[in-house]
């Protein structure tokens, strides 16, 4: 494991400048000439996730890996001080993080520790989110999804991986998945968190007669003309375009809307650190997130569901899905996938008082789990 | 399995006209697990959450209020503008119906049990109620938190001699972050018990901590919330809290368990796994015996509650109403429109004057009360910016006049653009009758200035361009010497 790129010394913030990133892409210069009208930058991003990530205590290196693209991902690489000594012992599988839609290593806090106490840790921002580059995503699915993928497979191939346990959360499940499919020799555990994109759109099914028994019932749950006009014009629109448009009020309706991850990370940060950090991932050029919109149809479906690819995962990968019991990704596409895969590789875990954000919701308990599953693997 | 070892809280989320997806949740729960409902601590309620809070923990038929609620919205319904009509006085009906359904001692039973959801008007803070004195004050209680300003009236109602607005302004889903909280939403989100909708975006916004996922029928769900659909929507609505309800008591184990045996409170830990263990088989045999019989409850609401809804249904086509229904008829209302709404909202609005009689003293007090706050507020605001701005400026007088009477003894005059020079020569002179005159004062002034400008409110840039003259001290000497 020998960083053959940009390895500047020490720890955290070793890079000068994130604006210099050289994945610019042309519209960001033009915007960076008007006075901000939302008001973030680079370098906002950095120092906000500065102050999360120096609640860290074991040891971290920041850095940018540089892509042979010149893709720029950053990565963060947690070592235990302790068990680094001896060195004499067979190097664990490391395990790598994938974050979700529209967050960061960042969002890891409270995870990174715990796990990194037996193995190392590695987390990155994907590509076109949170502080790595941001280049242009093509607009058709598999095009948009290759370049994730192929983002992925150039960063484990620049940081030096032989092989990983690989955990991705959201629409870093789904990714992460479609790496384990390409590349399966480098993957020795697949852990899906809450995975996004799994399950099919379900086809407009006739409407099953309502079986009261009282009188004719001429209950139509059809959702009315206008909604769905609504949500067509919404779709035109990048998933966060609001909170673009909105400026200087971006910051205040991040606080308003998503007042919940202020509260799962309240006991690290008493103030707004955690939602200005999801804004200012966020409120920069859009990315990842036209990738996102690539790959996904109208209201979140993806347009090809993982489910239907799975198969193609080596019979021999174990898999587990972790669940948050009260989110709204629907466990049952998990068993669907224990069904496909058969019972012997594939696990399903569901963690109670945990929404989507399994990791942040009940950190421990998603901390144990993760680490039974390491220690699996060796 | 849902913790019943410690005591647990049942909150039901603020959500407007699809309150009757709680009567169909809370129809549940009494019906398939009435120890959830009878030893919960506390049921939270704001909004329209607080009316099915309030029917739990009083014991009211739910068949009743969620009649009730039906009602309302066909009233809100039978206009052509809907709720935003001015014969739809939402507050007067809702008070009816409440003092009809609820029973005497209501705030008996709902004392310390029963907590609403409260918005303080005047600092918007949230306030939950859980002491109400008579049944008078618990129906008040419910109606403050269902007083969505605007929507409801402009003058908002006192509840122990204080104004409050709907619950759901600050907080539309009390103490959800409890983990011992069953929180109840009709919106699909990550509540505990809420619709399912069949969607994978990952966008999801909180209301006021209600999660709401941004799903197409969510949408819907959203704009019904004030603007009631149809009463067989709401019922079927009412069936789905009912089916959602079901689901959640499924998956955590709760179906036709008896609850553990809350008169020996406080097990030992020891006793309490022994008893969960006991507890254990009989459930999945609970489970699997009921799952059999499980599509058929699923169907029908308690018989009482269906009755209830299928009669506030049935109603309106009893009505003689159909006829307002042709098109001819319904055509010509729209187009009579312009022409009937004023009269109608004169007469209402006198109707409402005349019911506001009673509370016209207290209400106008407070509104002049509010008036007067805000224009304190203005006041006090407009004169820190300009004293802010005024102080500012002179200092940077200071700093000028400063550097110039270095240069030259005294020459004022160089601090005005030329053209003013140039111009004549008297308003040279009455400026330096002014500067004469309020010599005395002009280092008062600045210090007065720089504390706050409250005496006089003057517009900064007169008030600077006339003080910057007199207002420094070395071209104050020079006058002296001349």
């Amino acid at each position: 494991m020998d960083p053959a790129t940009t390895s500047e010394p020490l720890q955290n913030d070793c890079e000068p400048e994130g604006d210099t990133a050289t994945g610019k892409s042309w519209s960001s210069s033009v915007w960076s000439r008007w006075p901000s009208w939302r008001p973030t930058s680079m370098s906002l991003l950095k120092t906000v996730e500065s102050k999360i990530l120096a609640c860290i205590q074991n040891d971290l290196w920041a850095r940018f890996v540089t892509l042979p693209n010149q893709d720029r991902i950053w990565t963060l690489t947690l070592t235990n001080k302790m068990v680094r000594k001896p060195a004499e012992q067979a190097p664990k599988t490391p395990l790598v993080m994938v974050h979700g839609f529209g967050g960061g290593v960042g969002l890891w806090i409270r995870n990174l520790d715990a796990l990194s106490r037996s193995r190392p840790v590695y987390a990155f921002d994907l590509l076109g989110f949170g502080r790595s580059s941001r280049p242009p995503f093509p607009s058709d699915a598999a095009k948009a999804e290759e370049q994730f993928i192929s983002s992925i497979e150039q960063w484990r191939q620049s940081v030096g991986l032989e092989n990983m346990i690989l955990l991705g959360h959201s629409l870093g499940g789904y990714l992460a998945t479609s790496y384990a499919i390409q590349y399966p020799s480098r993957v020795s555990h697949l852990v899906l968190v809450d995975p996004w994109g799994f399950p099919e759109r379900p086809k407009p099914q006739p409407q099953p007669q309502d079986t009261e028994g009282q009188g004719p019932e001429p209950v139509k749950r059809s959702i009315p003309r206008w909604v769905k006009a609504v949500a067509g014009v919404v779709s035109l629109f990048n998933p966060l375009a609001v909170i673009r448009a909105a400026g200087p009020w971006g910051p205040g309706l991040v606080n308003r809307f998503r007042p919940d991850f202020k509260r799962k990370f309240e006991d690290l940060f008493d103030d707004d650190t955690m939602t200005q950090y999801i804004y200012h991932c966020n409120a920069q050029t859009p990315s990842g997130e036209v990738g996102f919109r690539a790959m996904s149809e109208s209201l979140g479906w993806a347009k090809t569901p993982m489910l239907h690819r799975v198969h193609l995962l080596p019979p021999a990968m174990p898999v587990t899905m972790v669940y948050g019991a009260q989110s709204w990704v629907d466990s049952s596409s998990g068993d669907s996938m224990v069904q496909i895969r058969g019972q012997a590789h594939t696990r399903v875990v569901l963690i109670n008082g945990a929404s989507h954000h399994v990791y942040a919701d009940q950190p421990e308990e998603f901390n144990r789990v993760v680490e039974n599953i390491c220690k699996t693997v060796d | 399995m849902f913790p019943l070892d410690s005591p647990w809280n049942i909150s039901f989320a603020g959500c407007g006209f699809l309150g009757v997806y709680h009567i169909g949740v809370a129809s549940c729960l009494l019906e398939q697990a009435p120890f959830l409902v009878r030893n919960a601590r506390h049921i939270y309620g704001a909004s329209a959450g607080a009316l099915t809070a309030t029917a739990l923990s009083t014991d009211t038929c739910l068949g009743d209020v969620g009649a009730s609620i039906i009602d309302v919205a066909k009233e809100a319904r039978k206009r052509l503008l809907g709720p935003m009509h001015p014969s739809f006085n939402l507050v007067k009906i809702m008070r009816h119906l409440l003092l009809k359904t609820l029973p005497p001692d209501c705030h008996h039973r709902a004392n310390g049990r029963l907590g609403i959801s409260l918005t303080r008007v005047s600092d918007g803070e949230n306030v939950l109620v859980f002491h109400f004195n008579s049944k008078e004050e618990l129906v008040q209680a419910c109606v403050c938190s269902a007083y969505i300003p605007v929507y409801c009236g402009l003058i908002p109602p006192t509840l122990q001699g204080v104004r409050y607005v709907d619950g759901g302004i600050s907080d539309n889903l009390p103490q959800y972050e409890l983990k011992n909280t069953i929180t109840v939403s009709p919106f699909s989100g990550e509540s505990d018990i809420c619709p399912r909708d069949t969607s994978t975006n990952i966008h999801e916004l909180r209301f006021t901590n209600t999660s709401i996922q941004f799903t197409l029928t969510n949408l819907y769900r959203v704009s019904r919330a004030l603007f009631p659909p149809d009463p067989m929507v709401l019922k079927a609505m009412c069936k789905q809290g009912y089916k959602d309800a079901l689901h959640f008591l499924k998956r955590n184990g709760l179906l036709n368990f008896n609850g553990p045996q809350r008169d020996r409170p406080l097990l030992v830990n020891g006793e309490e796994k022994k008893d969960c263990v006991e507890e254990e088989p009989k459930e999945v045999t609970a489970v699997r015996a009921v799952s059999s019989i499980e599509d058929h409850i699923i169907e029908y609401l308690p018989p009482r509650v269906h009755r209830a809804l299928v009669e506030a249904c049935m109603e309106r086509r009893s009505l003689a109403q159909s006829l307002g229904n042709l098109l001819p008829v319904k055509m010509v209302s729209v187009m009579m429109l312009p022409y009937t709404l004023p009269l109608e909202s004169a007469v209402w609005l006198t109707l409402r004057l005349l019911e506001w009689l009673p509370d016209i003293h207290e209400d106008v007090g407070w509104i002049r009360e509010q008036l007067l706050k805000f224009l304190q507020r203005v006041v006090r605001q407009a004169s820190s910016t300009v004293s802010h701005h005024v102080s500012a400026r002179l200092f940077c007088h200071l700093e000028l006049h400063h550097q110039q009477s270095l240069r030259s003894q005294f020459s004022s005059s160089n601090l005005f653009p030329t053209w003013m020079n140039e111009g004549s020569s008297s308003v040279f002179s009455r400026l330096d009758h002014y500067k004469k005159q309020l010599l005395s004062g002009g280092l008062c002034i600045n210090m007065d200035l720089q504390g706050s400008f409250g005496t006089a409110v003057v517009s900064p840039d007169k008030s600077s361009a006339f003080l910057s003259v007199p207002l420094s001290t070395n071209s104050a000497e020079a006058i002296n010497s001349s």
